[in-house]
């Protein structure tokens, strides 16, 4: 041997036969917790929706009580009509946002890229409000321009309506169906195109007959995330179907959950929001899956954007068209209540004043406290969240159990629970003895760990996957632990993505309304239960204080985002 | 009776200051040592129960966690709690006089009879004989309107003006399904009218909130112009320059009693009964008139512009008529209003 | 005493078997490469050395230690080998110098120690200069030294290499396969290696094992390997041959076996016409049919040797180059 040294031994180098690797506890752990994040709360909510109140009994009463007024009936009906026309608007108001900015040269593509940001940071409780500033029926703004302008008695919008809400939803939904299509579009080949091209046909031509229907599939499954996301929203019909006096299920929800508790009967009446979500997404799982990636993965060729001669103007002022319904006019108004005295007032500097924020801040018991709670939450919960999901995927992407695929199932499965339903599983599991989590913060953060659990999954996987296994190998042919492999290599390799993936938990999760709503306690308030109980009241000047500080305080996650994954992290990352 | 009942009061002027002094001492000192207590409050508005806490933490150092929803809201927030073996709400206090006779029935209150009952206002004092409960505030549901839309001559007067069509789509109610206030006038509406004068009313299509202080913002904004509403809230933000008033009803003003109560299994006991007396002490009074509520203390004047409750003809629903009535007018609401 | 010993080892999912009854006996400082196709289950076998996989059955023994049975399996950090890559897995977020240093770390070794050998080996593998480097700063080539030098500065008993040359352009994989068996020479570590490319194992080994679905089709040095294979597959896969079929028995001939002449030579000669040709500078190769025969047999000369296609030709073909295959 020519380095002629004593034989370098492994410490502890044991030639036992059917070690125990102690890894394997930690995996078990996380099996163990999945089970109780995901399955217990979705077991025990079809459980409880077959129990007798007290007794615990076997009944069917409570899908009796749950369907037995026309009224409960009217929400159901009202929901799917609600989740239908906001998604198609909202396809109406995406689609040529997003195809503008992937294949075209519309001016300031960046610029609407940033807006369609904006719109999706946007909290759906803090749309609502915005617009009730802007349509309530007679004091709204852009019925008071209405009636300034043409010197009518009234002005044409009111928010307090079916329609009303649709709208509010679409505009703060159709970020999916953008993200989805320009992700499809951006696959697009400008060979594909040319080919169209060459065989005659012009831009518009090709874009119907070539572009288009190469992205369909991912513009319908964009469609189903945004009617999903419509049919779940709690914040929304809370704020504008009451005055408008109608419900929808997720309202209808928060009744049965109101005066007194009926667990029971809500879950009974969470079935079909249930039955219906776990439906939709399958068939938009499938879709996605097998049209759309199949023809469109053809990467190669480049993408040269078409031009549109000055009808890129045109496009361009659609775009800044949907940006003012979304972002530009709900925020004016939105700062100009937090700043008033009376925001019906208007614009005057005997309205302006600081006291909304100081009053939030400073005066309000429970309020400056809430944003804390939120924070304070959301980071346990990513963190919990990145970690176990990191766990799972590296479980299951190096095959270490048989059944990972399971475990992989476990983790985006919560994708299909709506919110509130999730919550309520959560309440009937955990709420009372023997763990008697009922008020406690702990109930939030593993409601949030689990309700954010697939957008972890999806990033960890993305990531996991990102790191050939022969890294890992090395380690451990070099005689390192699977443990020291994680800590050394695989943990180093993935700061990046993993920071990515607890803002994309953190992010939603210090917003999360239709959850927290069924499981806070008066100590355990997050700033969205604080805006919506403000909501209560009418006390928009408040609550758009705390709302624009809830954004606020948002901002300087955006920006750490963007400088560790790139621009567009949130909008490409959130989705499936 | 009247004269054991002078003689009673007499004796407790007499020898009152020095005993409840001494005593009020221990409690409090009792109470600091708690540190805080956990308010479930649906009276006032959010400004006043906040001012409310905040006097009382000046006062005695203990932190007072504010929880103001809904009454109903409150409620259920409440029963809930004790469904899950929690105590976390030391004081209760709602403006729906039923959940006072439910919570009592079920003996989820603790026994205390604060030394300031028999300081209060007599029409206030003891709504439940056996000493759970006790009146802490008091306010009204009048009628309110918005000053620029509409003028004094042209508000309503009664409560039937609600009815006339030219209100059309410029009412404005909270909903009695959260707010004790609206769910007390709704029962006291259909107790004097029937509920035709709900059918008729949903005819003027009323935007309908939550709160009854909703009906504040709605005049405010100019989204409404009339309104049932608080003549507390109402008041206080006129007083702040918003252009509203109120008119005491001639076929009667709604009167609300919103009582406190101690939680059973309290963990602050002497906190919270601190805070009981606290709630019927001048103190609180004054701060309620600065909200343009109603006060208790017979010694502490209503604020300006507000009508003492003797001067005016007055509603006031019995605990039991409320404890009934409520909820079968929450359901009669939502089936003709539509949820 | 054998330093590895492979004993009927075999690796099924299901009712397939990836590697079956494989029995395999190294000495010490021995070279041995596994030689097949993808998917014969060579590096199946490895990963099974390695301790990443668990065999079905059979056992695995290092200095007479069992390492591998049905009853259970040490893992990979406890075996005392050391693995080279197809991706090299040089970790990007460590310098070359921790690289090679990690597998000292683990082995408990005094700072001051490691930073002398890892010197050492780096100046072995010509990366003394860049020790400080980042994986991402480095060529292909670099990375391979790097991962060399990883491999062996923990003396391992055994030293595994999974298809280390394929991700490399031509030219370095031909410079690379002289390192790897310079630095076997040097070190003389048993070594294991794994590749579908016949001259890599032809150039690195002692000896060559030849895979093919999932079984050994042949153990023996390079040159017995090419001069006697024992089956249809092993003449096919080493090298280029021609099969002929002679009284029920199939032969192997390789191409440069065969003469090829414009005139009748003395003996062995068959008639024939040439059929299709190409030139691949080194030497030509010719398609040429004999007469009667249906399939045209393979003829190597060298770039001198010219003839055109049709033109009738006579083959001389040695019967002791001529090996029965089964």
């Amino acid at each position: 041997m020519a380095v002629a040294q004593p034989a370098l031994d492994l410490p502890m180098r044991r030639t036992r036969i059917g070690g125990w690797d102690p890894t394997w506890l930690l995996w078990i752990a996380i099996i163990a917790v999945l089970l109780f994040l995901v399955v217990s709360p979705f077991v025990y909510l079809v459980l409880t929706s077959f129990q007798a109140e007290r007794t615990g009994a076997f009944t069917l009463q409570n899908y009796a009580t749950a369907y037995g007024r026309a009224r409960y009936i009217d929400a159901l009906f009202n929901s799917l009509q609600l989740g239908a026309g906001a998604a198609l608007l909202a396809g109406v108001l995406a689609v040529p946002l997003a195809w503008g900015c992937s294949r075209t040269n519309m001016p300031g593509r960046g610029f609407v890229r940033m807006l369609v940001l904006a719109t999706f940071i946007t909290p759906p409780y803090t749309g609502a409000v915005a617009w009730i500033l802007l349509a309530g029926p007679n004091a709204g703004w852009l019925n008071r321009i209405y009636v300034m302008l043409t010197g009518a008695e009234a002005g044409p919008f009111n928010i307090y309506s079916f329609p009303g809400l649709v709208v509010v939803i679409a505009l703060y939904s159709f970020p999916y169906i953008f993200i989805f299509t320009s992700a499809a579009l951006e696959l697009v080949s400008s060979e594909m195109e040319d080919a169209a091209n060459i065989l005659g046909a012009g831009t518009w031509r090709t874009m119907r007959k070539v572009t288009l229907p190469l992205a369909i599939p991912a513009i319908l499954g964009g469609l189903i995330i945004c009617f999903l996301e419509a049919i779940a929203l709690f914040a929304s019909p809370a704020m504008i179907a009451i005055p408008a006096r109608f419900n929808v299920v997720t309202t209808q929800l928060f009744q049965f959950f109101g005066n007194p508790v009926r667990v029971e009967v809500a879950a009974a009446y969470a079935m079909p929001l249930l039955g219906v979500t776990v439906l939709l997404a399958l068939v938009q799982r499938l879709m996605t899956h097998r049209k759309s990636f199949a023809t469109l993965t053809g990467k190669g060729g480049e993408r040269r954007p078409i031009d549109l001669g000055s009808g890129r103007w045109l496009m361009f002022a659609y775009a800044m068209f949907v940006a003012s319904l979304s972002v530009f006019l709900p925020y004016i108004f939105l700062v100009q209540a937090a700043f008033a005295k009376a925001w019906g007032r208007g614009f005057a500097w005997d309205n302006l004043s600081f006291r909304n924020f100081h009053f939030v801040l400073f005066e309000h018991a429970t309020a400056a406290q809430s944003v804390w709670n939120a924070f304070l939450y959301a980071g346990v919960a990513a963190t919990a969240g990145v970690i176990l999901t990191l766990g799972v995927a590296y479980i299951v992407a190096r095959k270490l159990v048989p059944f990972g695929g399971l475990l992989a199932f476990l983790c985006v499965a919560p994708f299909v629970i709506p919110g509130v339903v999730l919550a309520i599983g959560f309440y009937a599991a955990y709420a009372p003895p023997p763990l008697a989590l009922y008020g406690t913060a702990m109930i939030l953060i593993l409601a949030f760990t689990t309700r954010f659990l697939p957008i972890g999954y999806v990033n960890a996987s993305a990531a996991i996957r990102s790191i050939n296994p022969e890294m890992e190998e090395a380690v451990r042919v070099l005689g390192g632990s699977r443990l020291t492999a994680l800590r050394r290599v695989v943990a180093p390799l993935l700061k990046r993505n993993l920071l990515g993936a607890w803002l994309l938990i953190f992010i939603p999760a210090t917003r999360e309304l239709s959850s927290a709503i069924f499981l806070y306690g008066p100590n355990t308030k997050v700033v969205s239960v604080m805006i919506f109980d403000m909501s209560e009241e009418g006390n928009f000047e408040y609550l758009a204080a705390l709302a624009l500080i809830l954004q606020i305080l948002t901002l300087p996650l955006l920006y750490i985002g963007q400088r560790a994954l790139g621009r567009d992290f949130m909008l490409r990352r959130t989705t499936t | 009776m009247k004269k054991w009942a002078s003689l009673i009061v007499a004796a407790a002027f007499v020898f009152g200051p020095m005993t409840a002094r001494a005593d009020t001492k221990a409690l409090e000192e009792a109470a600091k040592k708690e540190g805080e207590l956990t308010w479930y409050v649906a009276h006032y508005t959010s400004e006043g129960a906040e001012e409310l806490g905040s006097v009382f933490t000046k006062m005695y150092g203990i932190k007072v966690n504010v929880v103001r929803t809904t009454a109903q809201v409150a409620y259920q927030r409440l029963t809930q709690d004790i469904k899950n073996n929690q105590t976390i709400c030391d004081v209760f206090s709602s403006t729906d006089l039923g959940h006072y006779a439910r919570l009592k029935s079920e003996g989820k209150f603790e026994k205390y009879t604060p030394e300031n009952t028999a300081k209060i206002s007599e029409v206030f004092r003891n709504i439940d004989p056996e000493g759970f409960f006790h009146t802490t505030a008091a306010g009204q549901v009048v009628l309110t309107y918005n000053t620029t839309k509409v003028k004094a001559e042209e508000a309503p007067k009664r409560w039937q003006d609600l009815l006339d069509p030219k209100w059309k789509g410029k009412v404005s109610t909270g909903h009695p399904a959260f707010s004790g206030y609206v769910g007390t006038w709704v029962y006291s509406m259909k107790k004097l009218y029937g509920w035709k004068y709900f059918e008729q009313l949903e005819k003027n299509k009323p935007q309908i909130g939550r709160s009854i202080n909703d009906t504040v913002t709605a005049l405010n904004a100019g989204e409404r112009q009339v309104a049932a509403g608080a003549d507390g809230s109402t008041l206080f933000s006129a007083a702040r320059g918003n252009p509203l008033a109120v008119n005491y009803p001639t076929d009667g003003s709604i009167l609300i009693i919103s009582p406190s109560a101690i939680v059973k299994g309290t963990k602050n006991p002497n906190a919270a009964k601190l805070y009981m007396e606290f709630l019927m002490s001048p103190e609180a009074s004054e701060v309620n008139v600065k909200h343009f509520g109603i006060p208790i203390r017979p010694e502490v004047k209503g604020a300006p512009g507000t009508q003492p409750i003797d001067k005016i003809k007055v509603i006031r629903p019995t605990v039991a008529e409320i404890d009934k009535g409520i909820p079968v007018v929450i359901e009669d609401w939502r089936d003709t209003f539509g949820n | 005493m054998s330093k590895l010993v492979l004993k009927n080892i075999g690796k099924s999912y299901g009712s397939f078997d990836a590697v079956k009854d494989f029995s395999l006996e190294l000495a010490s400082g021995e070279f041995v490469s596994l030689l097949g196709p993808s998917g014969c289950g060579k590096t199946t076998t490895l990963r099974m050395i390695a301790g990443f996989m668990p065999p079905t059955s059979g056992t695995i023994e290092v200095d007479g230690k069992v390492i591998s049975s049905p009853a259970g399996v040490v893992p990979p950090e406890k075996r005392g080998m050391s693995m080279i890559f197809q991706s090299y897995a040089i970790w990007p977020n460590m310098t070359v110098g921790q690289n090679v240093g990690f597998g000292l770390e683990v082995r408990k070794l005094p700072r001051a120690e490691i930073e002398r050998r890892v010197d050492r080996i780096l100046e072995v593998v010509q990366m003394a200069p860049l020790k400080g480097r980042y994986p991402a700063e480095l060529s292909g080539g670099q990375q391979q030294r790097v991962a060399l030098a990883r491999a062996i500065v923990v003396e391992p008993e055994v030293l595994l290499l999974d298809e280390p040359l394929s991700n490399l352009d031509a030219n370095l994989r031909e410079e690379m396969r002289f390192e790897i068996r310079r630095l076997h020479d040097e070190f003389k570590i048993t070594t294991v290696y794994v590749t579908h490319d016949q001259s890599e194992a032809m150039v690195t080994s002692d000896r060559i094992v030849v895979m093919n679905k999932g079984r050994i089709e042949q153990i023996d040095p390079p040159h017995i390997l090419y001069g006697r294979p024992k089956s249809r597959f092993v003449a096919g896969f080493i090298g280029r041959t021609n099969f002929v079929d002679r009284d029920g028995a199939t032969y192997s001939i390789r191409p440069q076996s065969i003469g090829l002449s414009p005139a009748r030579p003395l003996a062995n000669a068959v008639e024939a016409d040439i059929v299709g040709r190409s030139y691949l500078g080194e030497y030509w190769d010719y398609l040429a049919k004999p007469l009667g025969d249906t399939k045209p047999l393979r003829v190597s000369t060298g770039p001198n040797v010219l003839f055109d296609v049709g033109q009738r030709v006579w083959l001389e073909i040695d019967p002791t180059a001529m090996v029965r295959v089964e």
